[in-house]
């Protein structure tokens, strides 16, 4: 077992900070809020950590620390900056922002090492402390995902005009989650640069973004697990069919296009579907038996269901 | 000086030729197309593809390489976009769909082409068309430039007064602003949506001809570049405004050709998103945009 | 501003629920709403009747803070809420139902009904699982709590979103249009539910253009066409008026649902 950790150190550690960009992306869009500024926070940490480490000799876990706060702080003020828009506008606004910082990265001649980018960057972390910390982030994100606050974040996505009208706030809901993606997409920025010892602008362009929410939307969008289920999927993958390597972005892509038009809930809605569809199984004639007892149903669905049965 | 106007000015017809069909289709079926940029790249490689075969002229490669678009575009509209509006719970869930849908259909084009030319640049130079020349007043000038100026603003101009004037127009502004009213108007939804597409396709197929001839050759990832331009482009002149879609092109063009000039050339990328940052601060509803028209 | 509206404040012989005063609603140049006043009578059932595109769902919205007004102000029990948050009207005790089913679709009947209660009951658990209860009760819900809104009839996705609107408590419920598309069996069903609901002394409001239904389930009536109010009174007298004939009795191509 150790073995094999030790061996595959480097996927292990690529599916790890993979899978905190993509609970960064997943934050705000399980609020209704396409947003794909997490590449801009991820920007932010991995260069913020890199420049720390190489160029001001601070420690790695200062480095890391102080990096993903920044993204956090970027991140809080674009929420309120952009918070007047919401679709598609707010997306492309995102988008914008994400791409600005890329630019900058190029430009940013010996500070961000223009387009070459930072190198060299060789810290302490290990495996452990990423997993350690990917653990505590599913702890938390996991209190997201029951209960009252998971169908008022249900109800701020489906229906943000309804949640406000059933009394919750889908402004502060929607705020707040700027910090805490932007928290978690510089920290996965941080990891990964000390994974990959290395940080270029080719390494946080629009290819990542399309990689993250290809991730979510396979998972699936309602829980971390399917984030998890998507980060393995992509990153294992490729290793272990070669044909996939080959044809990455072909397989990719229709897969993406395969879920968006099928099974927009992921392999995760999916599961829960199937999960519903088999405690109701028992309860269904009862349910039927109830309507009809109500006496409820209107001439049309009468009909068509007495068609299907008879 | 007039040199650099003439080039900015053959640009923003370029950008108009590529953003009119984005336009038309997120303004009135409420589609952001995010492969509009793979379809253009794919027309036009399609043609490169022909013309290696077959040395072709300028009017036959542009012909193939406007049928390819449309045919791309309708496909994708018929097999996915379509579908996805069908089942969308409602519109905002169906928004997200169609935007992850048309990323994964972008990328399958345009890794097709790079697997095919290695990521190296492509052109029609097998095809019989020759690039011309006129010196005139010191300006230069050349044929493929005069063809972009005049395709790319007369189908501009004619396109927005077509939607301005015609009664297919009118139906179309009415999709745009409220679904379930040009429903009641009798308007057939997904054929209009179908046939919208096909133009924004051909135009897109145009767009990818003419500019593979402006600059020689082009990228399996040029389209990805002019979709990001093409975003600030239809947000500046406003969403749904065709005119919009002319002043946002002339305003990007011209910005991005200032700062060639006057500073270091690795910035003109980032104009685009500079300004389509700033105009979603100030007036998200673009210059010629109006607020958004609700009415129950 | 204040003493502006107070003035203009009309007097009426009961302490209404809820008032607008002088709403209007316009977009660009379109007027949806256009000087709208009235005062809702405790413990009654009134009824806003007008065609398609007469505003009255507009009017719906400005009471619920749902849409912005352009001029005028909404006020309950005495109090001016034209600057509150849509999400505390429901605080103010206004809860309402929607023209179309608006329930979650991943969600059980339970979940969705619960979903209001347990944000204006705060930390009172025993007491909004009691009132969930009794909203499904008295709605005709029970054994479908685990059920999905998709696998239900249209008719009972209805009665779940009026569950939903009262298992908050309200003292005024809104229903827009709450019989549309229903059998004739249903919409008894529903007017009965909401006879008894009056009589337990709950205000209510409804939008509708089903004349037959409204002058059967409803105390006093408003008429509405483009955007202003043409008529009000109790239903004979409002369904005789010659204005109210005039632009929708007349038409009857205008008011199909």
């Amino acid at each position: 077992m150790m073995g094999w950790i030790d061996q595959n150190e480097f996927l292990i550690g690529s599916t790890l900070t993979v899978f905190l960009l993509a609970i960064s992306i997943q934050i705000p869009l399980r609020l209704g809020v396409i947003s794909f500024a997490s590449i801009g926070y991820y920007a932010i940490g991995g260069y913020g950590t890199a420049i720390l480490m190489t160029q001001y000799d601070v420690s790695t876990w200062t480095s890391v620390v102080v990096a993903s706060m920044a993204a956090a702080v970027v991140a809080t003020l674009l929420g309120l900056i952009i918070s007047r828009l919401n679709g598609l506008y707010l997306a492309m606004a995102t988008v914008s922002f994400s791409l600005l910082l890329s630019a900058i990265a190029v430009n940013g001649g010996s500070v961000t090492g223009g387009a070459v980018g930072l190198f060299g960057v060789i810290g302490d972390i290990t495996i452990w402390h990423t997993a350690g910390i990917a653990v505590v982030i599913i702890f938390l994100v996991s209190f997201t995902e029951r209960g009252k606050l998971s169908r008022r974040i249900d109800a701020t996505r489906e229906d943000s005009q309804l949640a406000s009208a059933m009394g919750i706030n889908v402004t502060a809901y929607r705020r707040l989650s700027f910090p805490i993606s932007g928290l978690i997409g510089g920290l996965a920025g941080a990891l990964a640069v000390n994974l990959k010892t290395a940080i270029n602008p080719e390494s946080v362009n629009f290819t990542l973004v399309v990689l993250a929410l290809t991730i979510i939307i396979i998972g699936g969008q309602a829980s971390w697990i399917g984030a998890l289920a998507g980060s393995l999927f992509f990153v294992w993958l490729p290793e272990i069919l070669v044909f996939v390597g080959e044809w990455e972005e072909v397989v990719y892509g229709t897969l993406v296009v395969f879920a968006a038009v099928l099974v927009p809930g992921g392999v995760v809605g999916v599961f829960n579907d199937w999960r519903h569809r088999r405690s109701v199984a028992r309860e269904r004639p009862k349910v039927a038996l109830l309507e009809a007892a109500a006496g409820e149903s209107d001439a049309e669905l009468t009909q068509s269901r007495s068609g299907k049965d008879g | 000086m007039v040199q650099d106007l003439l080039n900015a000015t053959t640009l923003a017809s370029i950008y108009v030729l590529f953003a009119l069909g984005m336009s038309l289709v997120w303004g009135t079926i409420g589609i952001l197309n995010f492969a509009h940029g793979s379809i253009f790249m794919f027309s036009a490689f399609i043609a490169y593809l022909v013309v290696q075969q077959i040395p072709l002229g300028m009017p036959a490669v542009i012909a193939i390489a406007m049928v390819s678009g449309a045919l791309i575009a309708v496909a994708m509209q018929y097999l996915v976009f379509q579908p996805i509006m069908k089942k969308a719970k409602n519109p905002h869930a169906g928004e997200l769909q169609l935007v992850i849908g048309g990323i994964g259909l972008s990328a399958i084009p345009i890794s097709f082409a790079q697997r095919s030319t290695l990521s190296n640049p492509f052109g029609f130079s097998a095809g019989t068309f020759e690039t011309q020349a006129y010196t005139i007043g010191g300006v230069i000038i050349t044929n493929v430039m005069i063809i972009i100026l005049i395709v790319g603003l007369g189908l501009g101009v004619g396109t927005a007064l077509w939607i301005r004037n015609s009664k297919k127009g009118l139906a179309l502004r009415a999709l745009g602003v409220d679904p379930e009213v040009s429903a009641m108007m009798g308007i057939d939804r997904p054929k209009l949506a179908l046939a919208t597409m096909l133009y924004s396709g051909a135009l897109a197929g145009l767009a990818g001809a003419l500019l593979t001839y402006y600059f020689n050759s082009i990228t399996s990832e040029s389209g990805d570049t002019l979709l990001l331009k093409a975003f600030a482009i239809i947000i500046l002149g406003g969403v749904g405004s065709i005119f919009g879609v002319i002043l946002g092109s002339f305003i990007l063009a011209f910005a991005e050709f200032a700062v060639l000039l006057y500073t270091n050339g690795s910035w003109v990328t980032a104009v685009s998103f500079g300004l389509l940052f700033l105009i979603l601060l100030i007036r998200p509803q673009g210059i010629l945009g109006k607020k958004e028209v609700r009415r129950t | 501003m204040e003493t502006s509206e107070a003035t203009k404040a009309p007097t009426y012989d009961y302490e209404p629920v809820a008032e607008a005063r002088g709403v209007a609603v316009h977009y660009g140049g379109i007027k949806a709403v256009d000087g709208v006043s009235l005062g809702l009578r405790p413990g009654n059932i009134s009824g806003i009747l007008g065609p398609n595109g007469s505003g009255k769902t507009t009017l719906l919205g400005a009471l619920t803070r749902m849409v912005q007004l352009t001029r005028g102000s909404v006020w309950c029990q005495g109090q001016n809420y034209s600057q509150v948050k849509s999400d505390r009207v429901i605080t103010l005790g206004i809860s309402r139902t929607f023209q179309t089913v608006r329930l979650l679709p991943e969600r059980t009947v339970w979940d969705n009904i619960i979903l209001s209660t347990d944000v204006v009951f705060k930390r009172q658990g025993d007491k909004v699982e009691g009132l969930v209860k009794e909203a499904i009760a008295r709605t005709g819900l029970e054994g479908l709590e685990k059920a999905r809104p998709d696998e239900l009839s249209y008719g009972m996705q209805r009665r779940v979103e009026i569950a939903r609107a009262i298992a908050v408590q309200p003292r005024l419920l809104f229903l827009d249009e709450p019989t549309a598309g229903m059998s004739r069996k249903e919409r008894t069903d529903i007017s009965a539910l909401m006879r008894s609901l009056r009589s337990e002394g709950l205000t209510q409001l409804i939008v509708e253009h089903d004349v037959g239904m409204m002058v059967e389930t409803c105390d006093y009536l408003y008429a509405m066409n483009f955007g202003s109010l043409i008529a009000e009174g109790t239903p004979p007298v409002v369904v005789r008026d010659a204005a109210v004939q005039e632009a929708y009795l007349g038409k009857h191509g205008r008011h199909d649902a």
